[in-house]
């Protein structure tokens, strides 16, 4: 930095002198100021100090991050006992499978995941979608009441779903036309796809604002050459808008995913027998309680049951941490470069 | 949408500036449905049972209206919420600051070139996609149902015990109880707090890439340290986005997997006493908004906009 910087500055004055770099920049300090060559002097120090410093905190805070994650696959695939031997920190002295397979036994895994994967990847990709339709139309369209609506959308964002899940819970309990029929829709995928179509679940409000900012960035002639060409605009939207909304459109459905892959609180409230990944997890002590501690022939201490719980959380996150790894730079880049920079 | 679509073919002239209207209302209007259902009049509902003893009949809620009742029950005779309230607002005044200030720190480490600087993001946002889900509370150790203490002993295992080892090892002994408390409270909360900060980071790092080139060029014309930098262009860029941090940081706390008062208010719920669980839920609520919407009134002062 110190050479390339000066060089900008001072070069001028040498071309022509048949210098080396060396005597070139020898003679530069000779004609700086004292408080110059301080200056540079310190940035010198900072640039081969800092390094080192980063690298000192990243590692020490990267590690804070990873430790749960290293510490969950030594627990899975060690046996119980290892927990309570004073030896054995991170590398399991007996390796086994045992662990996983009851645990996946307990979350009965497959079946749960398959429950999942359906309502998790349906209802980010409709919401997806409605919550892109959404955006566009703030973005983009000036009509009466849009600064009331949009209040709206802020409010989603500000209200937790707590304070909304018993008024919820008790419309789609009696679902229907007042006095004319009602359906219970309880532990129906239905609590979670209808409010997904509309535009309305989890996190919806944040993901129409993103969509908002997003389209708001493009730029205005797109739309207006697929106008003089005679386009509508819903056919502006499907072919001018969504093409290059591709990415932007990615990183909300990923981010979407991970939402409701780890909700439990919504699940929970309308779900009863219909079991998710993050619902079964939040169980899991009762399940293990059931299946596998309450045998009277062994006797497992609270701290051996970790073994369970952390082969548990490992099998819950693996799928979700593998989209990461694949789609890591939609997750880190997305935010920044689709829209909600803008607020 | 419909009603657009007709008038366009029946051929009925319309300003086009109203025309693009409909087409505005069109776009919206799934999501009107929508919020109606299932976001405006539960809102308003909840707020109504609050103010009512409500009990499921057949084919609807009943709810018998009994004025403040429940908001007095709630303050003065229920064992946990106050506590727990208190508690969790304290938690959100002081975590909050020390969120956003480690997580601009953090972006900015993370905006500056260096080896595997794409590793160390990765690594960084990895709270953002697990930290929400009960993973989060099996990770800091907090059995609900069981309270075991194993799993204390887990959660402390390395942070306060490594801290008291390696104290010991420098040769610090005996040091007062208050002392090590607070030491192992620090080290507690540098794990929350990091964990806490994945989303914040992610914002902070999209603001600072936004800051334009010529800026920093000025600023390395005219000799500005690294200090200088940081308070002279960097802070004033992102300055807008601190406002939409605390206000992210803040609603996250509330969906966070260790919020007790939300966890109270769903074991009221699960008891069947909604008119006591929607008031919780709306004194809880009604406080946090109107501390946001304070601080978003002062700091407001202080954001420089590029634009205006």
């Amino acid at each position: 930095m110190t050479d390339t910087t000066g060089a900008v500055v001072k070069s001028e004055s040498e071309i022509g002198g048949g210098l080396t770099p060396k005597e070139a920049k020898k003679r530069r300090m000779e004609q700086m100021t004292a408080e110059e060559r301080g200056y540079l002097r310190r940035k010198a120090l900072m640039e081969a100090v800092w390094p080192f410093f980063r690298f000192v905190i990243l590692f020490g805070l990267g590690f804070v991050i990873l430790y749960p994650l290293i510490y969950m696959v030594s627990c899975t695939f060690r046996e119980r006992s290892d927990m309570t031997d004073p030896t054995v920190m991170w590398i399991p002295r007996h390796y086994t499978l045992k662990v996983l397979k009851e645990t996946i036994s307990a979350m009965d895994f497959w079946n749960t995941l398959k429950t999942t994967l359906l309502l998790n990847i349906g209802c980010s990709f409709v919401q997806v979608l409605s919550c892109a339709v959404t955006g566009y139309g703030f973005a983009r369209f000036k009509f009466k009441g849009k600064g009331l609506l949009f209040g709206i959308v802020i409010m989603m964002i500000l209200v937790p779903t707590q304070v909304i899940a018993l008024p919820l819970y008790a419309q789609f309990r009696f679902f229907g036309i007042r006095g004319l029929f009602s359906i219970n829709l309880i532990d129906t995928m239905w609590t979670m796809y209808l409010p997904a179509i509309t535009g309305n679940g989890i996190r919806s409000g944040l993901m129409i604002l993103i969509f908002r900012q997003f389209f708001r960035g493009l730029p205005k002639e797109l739309e207006d050459a697929a106008y003089i060409d005679g386009c509508g605009p819903f056919m502006t939207f499907i072919r001018v808008m969504i093409p290059n909304a591709g990415s932007a459109f990615l990183t909300v459905f990923l981010f979407s995913v991970v939402w409701y892959w780890n909700d439990y609180y919504v699940s929970s409230t309308f779900f009863t027998n219909t079991q998710t990944v993050a619902k079964m997890l939040q169980n899991l002590d009762t399940q293990l309680k059931q299946r596998l501690f309450n045998s009277a022939t062994i006797e497992i201490s609270p701290r051996e049951q970790i073994v369970w719980k952390e082969a548990g959380c490992l099998l819950s996150i693996t799928p979700i941490l593998a989209l990461y790894v694949c789609l890591q730079k939609y997750f880190t880049e997305g935010i920044a470069r689709s829209g909600i920079t803008g607020i | 949408m419909a009603e657009a679509k007709a008038e366009k073919k029946k051929g009925i002239k319309m300003p086009y500036e109203k025309r693009k209207a409909m087409y505005g209302y069109g776009f919206i209007a799934l999501w009107m449905v929508g919020t109606l259902f299932f976001f405006l009049i539960p809102l308003v509902k909840s707020l109504w049972y609050s103010f009512n003893e409500v009990s499921i009949g057949t084919g609807k809620m009943l709810t018998k209206f009994v004025g403040l009742e429940k908001y007095d029950y709630v303050l003065n005779t229920d064992p946990n919420y106050t506590t727990y309230l208190k508690d969790m607002l304290l938690e959100t005044l002081w975590k909050t600051p020390l969120v956003l200030i480690f997580s601009l720190f953090i972006a900015v480490i993370l905006n500056q070139k260096f080896r595997g600087r794409t590793l160390s993001r990765a690594i960084f946002f990895l709270p953002v996609i697990i930290a929400t889900g009960p993973v989060y509370k099996i990770i800091n150790g907090d059995m609900s149902s069981t309270g075991n203490t194993g799993a204390a002993q887990f959660s402390t295992m390395f942070s306060t015990d490594l801290v008291g080892e390696l104290l010991q090892f420098l040769g610090i002994y005996g040091l007062s109880d208050k002392m090590s408390t607070m030491i192992s409270t620090v080290a507690d909360n540098i794990f929350g707090i990091v964990w806490a900060s994945g989303i914040q980071i992610l914002l902070f790092l999209g603001a600072l890439q936004n800051i334009p080139p010529s800026a920093k060029e000025a600023a390395q014309m005219e000799g500005a340290t690294a200090w200088e930098y940081f308070w002279k262009i960097t802070l004033p860029y992102v300055s807008p986005f601190i406002l939409a941090n605390l206000i992210f940081t803040v609603i996250d706390s509330f969906t966070s997997p260790m919020n007790t008062v939300m966890g109270r208010i769903l074991t009221m719920k699960e008891e069947w006493k909604f008119g006591e669980a929607s008031a919780m839920a709306w004194i809880y609520f009604a406080i946090v908004l109107a501390a946001v919407g304070l601080v978003t009134a002062i700091v407001n002062k202080f954001i420089y906009y590029e634009v205006e």
